[in-house]
């Protein structure tokens, strides 16, 4: 190991890295769904073949939605940083990144809920009509519990690219592993610095990734649970 | 009451208009278990979602009890809607929810207090059957069994109807029989008035009071089961009652007659009764008979010989023993 990355350990700063990337990515996410979950709903229900069409809005969504989500991440960053300075009053610092992560995540979460909620069998939906469920009780109790799994899964999925945009965060000061590998490693020809980060990067993403899919399996109860059922059973 | 009145069901799309439904009337009466037979892409799953306006007529009015639905408020819509149950041919039913769950369902739209909707839940699964199933989830369950579930969830807001699309298609014959048992004893002690929507005439036959049979959009006829199902006027109610192959290999002729069970004939052996007490030998060509509740239903197609005295034989000793027969095929 060498120096540069010795004193790295030594001062904390690869483990306040490592809490910042876990940190911006969750929160991040977090945020991105107050926003990319409504947004997703209506993306769904305002669809040609959705609960109450309204064809106008669900496109103009889709185009702003698109629009969004074609702009490169380190463009968009920088672009929008005045937007970022009128919410946190900033445009550098972790604060400043979350807003950039959640601009970015939020259309991206958006199709991504779409696309859970497309799968809820329509004749479900149509079962809760017949049962005179309004709009908003088929939304709330049949749409979001029903693809819940998938839901999760998107969540998973969002959260992973979430953390990948973050690594661009030296470009604003905005923290986590990222910057230290760029700002440590890169700049100062530190190859295993640069690793080292890419070594926790790929820890924290493994974490996120099988934790969520067993949350996911976990909470769907399509699958049927052979084994712990005959195990319960022997036992 | 349900009325029809000039229901017409049009979808435009691209390549012009399809006409699902043209000029519908039709009277279903309360307390009956009606059936809607006809061959797929007949309209019958439109007409159904007619019904509780889960398609939106394009002319035309659905009386429910008297009330035009289609020209009511969407919160009375939702009101109505709870009158009437639906179940499906897929089941439908919530996959993340158990059996008990699903039942909730409807009474946690129409917001009925927990204690009383877990009360509720626990009568109709047994109603149905399936206590012992409360706590399961859709994927371990039979089709049988969602579909019982189905119907106890149809049931929970105490409808006066209850919407049957293609209920037992997707279902094994023994288990159907004991879906249209469970729904006709739903009939007979609920006293709900049923609309059966089907492609299998058994199905017509062993539970339904009251029939239409529906051809390309249109009713081609309605009336008592046992006289559409003695006497089909229209080609499509005869070709569902006996299949074509059937006709054209039993070809026509004097000495050809179509027997119809409809629970009034006694329970003589008829045939051997022919042979015995009148020497007349018949061959069977076609047969599809069953006993339910220990009354004979179906229908038989025999080959006399060709001999006038001997035709004239078996045909008093028919009506004798109130055997309803035709001389068509």
């Amino acid at each position: 190991m060498g120096e540069v990355l010795i004193s790295l350990f030594r001062d904390n700063t690869m483990w306040i890295g490592v809490w910042e990337t876990i940190y911006l990515t969750l929160l991040s996410t977090a945020f991105a769904y107050v926003i990319g979950l409504p947004l997703g709903i209506l993306l769904c229900t305002t669809g040609r073949n959705g609960l109450t069409p309204v064809i106008w809005l669900n496109k103009l969504l889709g185009i702003v939605v698109n629009i969004f989500r074609s702009i490169p991440f380190i463009i968009l960053m920088v672009a929008f940083l005045p937007v970022a300075k009128v919410i946190v009053g900033k445009t550098y610092g972790p604060a400043a990144m979350v807003v950039m992560l959640v601009i970015a995540a939020a259309p991206y979460i958006a199709r991504m809920v779409e696309s859970s909620l497309k799968e809820v069998d329509a004749g479900v939906v149509e079962a809760a009509k017949s049962m005179g469920a309004s709009t908003l009780q088929i939304i709330w109790k049949v749409y979001l519990p029903e693809a819940k799994p998938s839901l999760l899964v998107g969540a998973v999925i969002s959260m992973v690219t979430v953390l990948g945009y973050s690594a661009m965060a030296s470009t604003i000061h905005g923290g986590g592993l990222g910057e230290i590998a760029i700002f440590y490693g890169y700049n100062n020809f530190q190859d295993d610095v640069i690793w080292m980060c890419v070594f926790f990067t790929v820890i924290i993403v493994q974490f996120i990734q099988e934790g969520g899919m067993y949350f996911a399996t976990r909470t769907d109860k399509r699958v049927r649970v052979k084994g712990r059922k005959k195990k319960a059973k022997a036992e | 009451m349900i009325e029809l009145k000039n229901l017409t069901k049009i979808y435009p799309s691209k390549a012009g208009e399809t006409v699902a439904l043209e000029d519908i009337s039709l009277v279903i009466p309360d307390g009956s278990v009606f059936g809607v037979i006809g061959l797929s892409g007949a309209g019958k799953s439109t007409l159904v979602r007619c019904l509780n306006l889960l398609e939106k007529p394009t002319r035309g009015q659905v009386l429910i009890d008297g009330e035009d639905i289609t020209a009511v408020s969407k919160k009375r819509l939702g009101q109505i809607r709870r009158s009437i149950g639906m179940i499906f041919q897929n089941f439908n039913l919530l996959e993340q929810r158990t059996a008990a769950a699903n039942v909730r369902f409807p009474l946690e739209l129409s917001k009925v207090p927990r204690e009383e909707a877990k009360k509720r839940v626990e009568e109709l699964l047994s109603l149905v059957g399936l206590s012992e199933k409360a706590d399961a989830y859709p994927s371990q369950l039979s089709g049988g069994q969602k579909q019982r579930v189905a119907i106890a969830r149809a049931l929970a807001t105490d409808p006066k109807y209850l919407l049957c699309d293609e209920a037992t298609s997707a279902l094994d014959p023994t288990t159907t029989e004991s879906i249209l048992e469970l729904l006709k004893k739903i009939n007979r002690e609920l006293g709900v008035t049923i609309v059966v929507i089907t492609h299998e005439m058994r199905v017509v036959e062993s539970i339904c009071t009251d029939v239409a049979v529906l051809d390309q959009s249109h009713v081609a006829e309605a009336g008592r089961v046992e006289e559409v199902f003695s006497f089909p006027q229209s080609e499509i109610a005869k070709q569902l009652v006996i299949p074509n192959l059937i006709r054209s290999l039993a070809g026509s002729g004097a000495n050809k007659l179509r027997l119809v069970f409809h629970g009034e004939t006694s329970d003589t052996p008829v045939i051997s009764g022919l042979a015995m007490e009148c020497g007349v030998p018949a061959n069977i060509l076609f047969a599809d008979t069953r006993r339910i509740d220990g009354k004979t239903f179906g229908h038989m197609v025999i080959e006399l010989p060709q001999d006038e005295k001997q035709i004239q034989a078996a045909k008093q000793y028919l009506t004798a023993h109130n055997v309803v027969f035709k001389e068509e095929i």
